[in-house]
């Protein structure tokens, strides 16, 4: 609280370690945050928050440790947005029911190759956040499954599962018939 | 392992494969098995596919503005030499929280608030309408998992975070009181207008006080709803209201250590 109990910040490490990565941090707050307004807050946040605990980063993947911070301050709005559905879990089994009722008598997938970009974006809006987030990593940043579990602080099964079930939800959405909401 | 790869097998790896995180020996079994087996293939067909799509959205740039701001000097924080303090912060700031919902859970059926807006309202319903919203933010926040975005005792911290999120830069001032201590800010909906919030703590009580800047407050009466007390005053110019649940003469002590007009 005393001005004069501080130290300042390393600025030039700070931005250092999180500038060179803006257009992931970006990227990422703007599908997980939805509003270029909301990402840019959320990255905003972010960064003070990289400035205030830079001496936590211990070396090792930059990029990944400040995606963990940009992602910590995406989720914590996210939640604190809609303060009913905080529980990954529970979004995790409605997930699950969603996929469930969309599974039987499925016709055999056929992807409409044809899909615009924008309806492909519209379900992958409409992903629960912890699958939109794996394949925003892997399939537009390019992370490694190594990556994404640092970014996630998970073991590297889960990032595998999550993926997989990921794709699997937009592969049953893009196979529905056109009009048909899942 | 056998070179003949299952289905059972190949399947599981099919991810894997395609994100290249397979290792060599691996690889050589699944490509044999591929080579042999068109459902396998379909599905890692239908897995390309979809790649193909994903990759074709689009990468959001970061903007030159935020960019710009980032960028700048005077944007970062002092670092706190002092490492108690956050912890201690986080900690009131969940007992706060937890009370809020507690005292908050009997409260929330104030109703849908900010409803029957329109035109034709005498001034008094407005200032009844804004202390209802006012008062909706203040629960609403209570109840939700934070009520602080920036989460800071360091007013220097506080003040650039809302630089840029909002027109105007509120003033954070701090109470220098320890039982009054900063504990952060929020940017809040009052109705529908974007409206910065300094909070405060006190005791096991959340302060909110609303930065509203052309708002009615300085002819506006204070009142009391439920048990918070809406309070109007004028901080360093601007006109801000003051929400909380704290009795009469704490109340007087904050506004006075505020140095509210």
């Amino acid at each position: 609280m005393s001005p004069r109990g501080s130290t300042p910040v390393d600025a030039g490490l700070v931005r250092d370690l999180t500038l060179p990565h803006l257009d992931s941090a970006y990227n990422l707050a703007r599908w997980l945050m939805g509003s270029p307004q909301d990402a840019s807050d959320a990255v905003h946040t972010a960064f003070l928050r990289a400035a205030r605990y830079v001496h936590t980063y211990a070396g090792g993947n930059a990029r990944a440790w400040w995606l963990s911070i940009v992602r910590n301050c995406c989720l914590a709005t996210l939640a604190a947005r809609r303060p009913r559905d905080v529980s990954l879990d529970a979004m995790e089994s409605d997930s699950a029911a969603a996929l469930a009722a969309t599974a039987p008598d499925e016709p055999e997938e056929k992807l409409h190759l044809a899909q615009s970009a924008a309806l492909v974006m519209k379900h992958l809006e409409k992903l629960p956040p912890e699958f939109r987030e794996v394949l925003v990593l892997r399939e537009i940043e390019d992370a490694s499954y190594r990556e994404i579990g640092e970014i996630l602080s998970v073991p590297i099964g889960t990032v595998m599962s999550r993926l997989s079930r990921a794709r699997q939800m937009m592969r049953k959405a893009l196979s529905a018939p056109p009009g048909v909401e899942t | 392992m056998s070179r003949d790869m299952t289905c059972e097998a190949a399947r599981p790896q099919l991810e894997a494969y395609l994100d290249g995180e397979l290792d060599r020996a691996t690889v050589d079994e699944l490509e044999a098995h591929l080579g042999t087996c068109a459902t396998c293939r379909a599905e890692l067909a239908s897995l390309e596919t979809l790649r193909g799509a994903l990759r074709a959205l689009p990468r959001h740039r970061a903007p030159a503005d935020l960019r710009a701001r980032l960028a700048a000097d005077g944007e970062l924080p002092v670092a706190s030499a002092a490492r108690a303090a956050p912890a201690a912060t986080w900690w009131k700031l969940a007992a706060a929280v937890l009370l809020g919902v507690f005292v908050g859970v009997g409260l929330m059926s104030v109703g849908p608030l900010g409803a029957g807006r329109g035109v034709g309202h005498g001034a008094s319903e407005l200032v009844a309408m804004r202390s209802r919203d006012l008062l909706a933010s203040h629960l609403r926040a209570l109840a939700a998992n934070s009520a602080i975005d920036v989460v800071s005792e360091d007013r220097h911290t506080v003040k650039p975070w809302f630089a840029g999120r909002i027109g105007e830069s509120p003033p954070v001032v701090d109470p220098k009181a320890e039982d009054f201590p900063l504990l952060g800010g929020r940017i809040d909906y009052v109705g529908d207008q974007r409206t910065a919030v300094v909070v405060y703590g006190h005791r096991k009580h959340v302060i909110d006080v609303f930065m509203t800047p052309g708002a009615e407050a300085p002819d506006a009466a204070a009142s009391q709803s439920q048990g918070y007390a809406l309070t109007p005053c004028v901080l360093s110019g601007q006109s801000a209201w003051i929400v909380s649940d704290i009795d009469a003469d704490s109340l007087r002590r904050f506004t006075g250590l505020l140095g509210c007009g």
